[in-house]
């Protein structure tokens, strides 16, 4: 295993985080100690990674010493989704962990992993033996599947809330009463958050934090889609056929009762220090009973904080939806957190206060490619259009470089902010919204109509 | 032709705005009030706003066709296809070149295509067409005398019906085919365009304006450009006032998007998306030339179009053990590669599916792949299906003890099946049929079909058509 030589730049780089402003760094200084970390990163990592050594092979690289090289070593995001959805439908566990392993940084124990009755037995198992996976829905209906280690989820509950601090200009003083309105999918990684963000904002004596919505199980998301899978083949036995159309079935339907338990609580708590999280459709929606209920701005605290995750989800909303809930909530535009992440990534970008632009950590290393996400762009000092692609040091249990799927504008100069580091504007986009049109074709697959198929 | 303008060549570069007209019954209305952005290399078109009103001819007016003998449309479809195959059709050439911006195959492809895709305007052809879809093709040119067993007289005719046709992009062949089965049905027709192909319907309806602009067909049919799923356009063009049917390509959300529309009085004629696959018995390992020979038909049907076609092949069913289906795979490799270079063809390889299918080559105790996934031709072996969809030359042989257990993959969006040994394929075309399936054809011929045979499980022409009854007394003696 490593040593503290052989990880020193990666270790100066993610040091930072504990520093009072991580973010104020020219891309001149660390680049050098960057492309060395990545190295180290790469070294430690070819030999454990399947998926990293494939790579490696194909690219002939045996060590890194460029951007250039890195780029050419960056996973997809799809290459954490890129088991056979039969291993999943037909819960072989052992096959499951054989590919999870491909893409492990430590040996998966298959044999003691294997047994499970179901997808969150399987991940409870995993969890046991200290590899933390997160599931994401996944927009095609197959979750990405991403491992994680024991150390990367310390490193998270430091990361998160000290990227908060900064994005929202507040110190973590656990002087906050929380308030989540949004249901959170489980994850590791997000209980980890979750976790952290208590810890360093909930008041202790301001009682449990306030949420309306319990997590959705582990899996739920993942046995959804298996369920609807197993059911194009043949019929569904009369049990599941009532659920099957509605893998959320099982839960409390949120979104009836989510306006107006949560209006009155927030109206009854008017004058504390809250910290609100949520996704858009909800918080306008609890923004406007709270309205009617008579209360606005003038009745809340000045030092609220709000953190919204998402965009719209394709919700419809009034052109100022955001300045309505801000204005209900009293949310002062700096105290307004953003934060540019993906799950892929164990550290976020927050939004400074000032430029509208997300800062990246000097342990996240940007590597902007063409749309095609297959050459790096030349780094320039002004704003620059290109796909998103990061090498993220902090990431212990998995290789750290990815590819999205978003389109991103990134700038190497200067923010309005005073920050000198790499930002991105705020108008991220996904690719994949920019290019969908109306294409029809007489070839396709089963799944284009026969419903149950996927 | 009431008008033409002069068409601007297109620009080669990648953001060249290219001009798509419309075509409104003889008239060519080009303009650059909206732009609108094609599938897969981002090229961005440019059209008028639509007029609707002239894309509508009203149900006073009896449909312009009606009294036109069907020998008269075909000699004007067939001198259609001359026409267009013609070196020296301007019209033509431009709009392959045209398409090339806006398509995702190489030029010489998109030609070949279109050249081919006229073959079907000849005069036999065309005839066995209309025998093949009618009882008696007569009604569609006269009201035809019946009278039943009680005496009682009638004359019924296939009337002329308004068909609004939501064409697919992939393929020009759907354009030539929907205009000549639009012309023999003597139907009112509006052709939507797609986005990868906003140009073939009209270029083909220009060459025809070109032969007679006055002809009675070319007063019969409009193409246009709107964004499918465009509700503001869709909900006032798509009502029984002004059609009767929708003629739908396509699955899923696009064809989701036009049940909306459907409902007494506007039904829909739906070409859906379709897989093809091939079913190889245990006989093709009987020798290395059998081997040898069923390698090379099962390619054949692979790399139909490139493997962009509906009827090419996607899974392969193999029956044997899995030391004799790898054999057979190794084979099909070479063969997919043989063919894939000699088209030229090297479009680059979908990240994702690129990524599923190395994934797959690091499980080599279930699967085992042939070929990298770079666009020159890959094979892959599993004992079941994958779950992402072969493209790009991209074949998947599935195991099997014996074809019986294929039959379970077989759904209504099985189109063509290619099957070796030919002698067994009466003992499976029953179970096919039951699973959804539509062709059964010898394997390596998923390309051809016999003239007038029904397509996607149904006489296309028959169903088009408004069956119209004129009862007429009954006669006592």
């Amino acid at each position: 295993m490593a040593t503290v030589m052989e990880s020193s730049a990666v270790e100066e780089l993610t040091g930072r985080v504990h520093t009072a402003d991580p973010y104020d760094y020219t891309h001149e200084d660390v680049r050098d100690l960057q492309i060395k970390a990545i190295n180290e990163r790469f070294q430690q990592r070819k030999d454990q990674i399947k998926l990293l050594r494939h790579r490696a092979e194909e690219a002939g690289l045996e060590e890194v010493s460029s951007l250039e090289d890195a780029a050419q070593l960056l996973f997809p995001h799809t290459a954490y989704k890129s088991y056979p959805e039969s291993f999943l439908i037909d819960q072989r566990w052992d096959r499951m962990s054989k590919w999870l392993d491909t893409v492990s940084t430590y040996r998966v124990p298959v044999d003691k992993v294997k047994d499970a009755p179901d997808v969150d037995g399987w991940l409870a198992n995993l969890e046991r033996e200290g590899f933390f996976v997160s599931c994401s829905s996944g927009t095609t209906g197959k979750s990405a599947m991403l491992v994680a280690s024991a150390k990367d989820m310390e490193w998270v509950k430091v990361e998160a809330p000290s990227a908060y601090a900064w994005g929202s200009g507040t110190t973590l003083d656990s002087d906050r009463q929380m308030f989540g309105m949004a249901p959170v999918a489980y994850t590791p990684r997000n209980h980890a958050t979750g976790e952290a963000y208590v810890a360093k904002l909930q008041d202790p004596n301001a009682g449990r934090p306030a949420s309306r919505a319990p997590p959705t199980a582990r899996g739920a998301v993942t046995k959804g889609a298996v369920r609807r899978k197993k059911a194009g083949g043949a019929p569904a036995p009369p049990p599941e056929r009532g659920e099957r159309e509605n893998p959320g079935a099982g839960r409390p339907k949120f979104a009836d009762a989510a306006v107006g338990p949560p209006a009155a609580a927030l109206s009854g708590r008017r004058p504390r220090r809250l910290h609100i999280t949520g996704l858009w459709k909800g918080l306008y929606d609890v923004a406007k009973e709270v309205r009617d209920r008579g209360y606005s701005a003038k009745d809340f605290n000045p030092e609220n904080t709000i953190y919204v995750g998402g965009g719209l989800k394709r919700a419809k909303l009034p052109d100022d939806y955001r300045e309505f809930v801000y204005e209900t909530f009293n949310i002062q535009p700096e105290r307004n957190y953003q934060n540019y992440s993906m799950q892929e990534l164990h550290s976020g970008m927050p939004r400074c206060q000032k430029g509208n632009r997300y800062h990246l950590p000097p342990w996240v290393v940007p590597l902007v490619l063409n749309k095609e996400g297959d050459a790096l762009l030349p780094i320039r000092h002004e704003e620059y259009e290109g796909r998103a692609a990061f090498f993220d040091l902090s990431v212990d249990g998995r290789w750290g470089g990815v590819i999205s799927g978003d389109r991103v504008n990134i700038q190497f100069k200067p923010c309005a902010c005073g920050h000198k580091g790499p930002s991105i504007r705020d108008d991220i986009a996904r690719y994949a919204d920019l290019e969908g049109d109306d294409k029809i074709g007489c070839a396709g697959t089963v799944d284009a109509y026969v419903r149950g198929m996927s | 032709m009431n008008t033409i303008t002069d068409l601007k060549t297109p620009e080669a570069s990648g953001e060249a705005v290219v001009s798509a007209p419309f075509f409104y019954r003889g008239k060519l209305v080009e303009g650059s009030d909206q732009t609108h952005r094609s599938r897969d290399l981002g090229v961005t078109f440019a059209t008028h706003a639509e007029g609707l009103d002239a894309a509508v001819q009203p149900r006073t007016e009896v449909p312009p066709l009606l009294n036109v003998p069907t020998t008269e449309i075909i000699d004007f479809l067939v001198e259609t296809g001359v026409r267009i195959r013609d070196p020296k059709n301007e019209i033509f050439q431009d709009c392959i070149d045209r398409m090339c911006g806006t398509h995702i195959l190489p030029r010489e492809v998109v030609a070949n295509q279109a050249y081919y895709a006229t073959m079907m305007l000849d005069r036999q052809r065309l005839q066995a067409e209309l025998d093949q879809n009618f009882p008696d093709p007569r009604a569609l040119d006269e009201w035809v005398p019946k009278q039943d067993f009680t005496g009682r007289k009638s004359f019924v005719r296939a009337f002329a019906p308004r068909l609004i046709h939501v064409l697919p992009g992939n393929s020009p062949g759907v354009a030539v085919k929907s205009i000549a089965h639009g012309a023999l049905v003597k139907g009112v027709n509006l052709f939507k365009m797609s986005s990868s192909d906003p140009f073939t319907t009209v270029a083909i309806l220009r060459t025809m304006a070109e032969i007679d602009a006055g002809h009675p067909i070319v007063k019969s049919m409009s193409a246009v450009y709107f964004r499918g799923g465009d509700a503001a356009t869709e909900s006032i063009l798509m009502r029984p006032q002004y059609f009767d049917k929708i003629v739908g390509w396509g699955g899923g959300d696009a064809i989701n998007n036009l049940i909306k529309y459907t409902g007494p009085g506007l039904q829909l004629v739906s070409f859906d998306p379709k897989t093809s696959i091939s079913m190889v018995g245990r006989e093709a390992h009987a020798s290395e030339e059998a081997q040898e020979l069923a390698a090379d038909l099962a390619s054949a049907d692979v790399m139909t179009l490139n493997q962009e076609a509906c009827v090419a092949s996607r899974f392969q069913f193999v029956e044997g053990t899995e030391e004799e289906v790898d054999r057979f795979c190794a084979k099909l490799h070479r063969r997919i590669a043989e063919r894939a270079a000699a088209s030229g063809d090297v479009r680059p390889y979908d990240m994702e599916l690129k990524e599923a299918i190395e994934t797959l080559s690091f499980l080599d105790d279930e699967f085992r792949v042939w070929g990298k996934p770079d666009g020159k031709g890959v094979v892959i072996r599993s004992e079941e299906p994958v779950d992402f969809h072969p493209i790009n030359k991209t074949a998947n042989v599935v195991r099997v003890d014996s074809l019986d257990d294929a039959v379970k993959w077989i759904n209504v969006a099985t189109q063509t099946v290619g099957f070796y040994p030919f002698d067994r394929m009466a003992d499976y075309r029953d179970r096919l049929a039951s699973g959804g399936a539509q062709r059964i054809v010898h394997l390596g011929e998923a390309g051809p079909s016999t003239i007038g045979n029904p397509h996607d499980a149904m006489y296309p022409l028959h169903r088009f058509v408004h069956w119209m009854a004129h009862e007429d007394g009954t006669i006592n003696d």
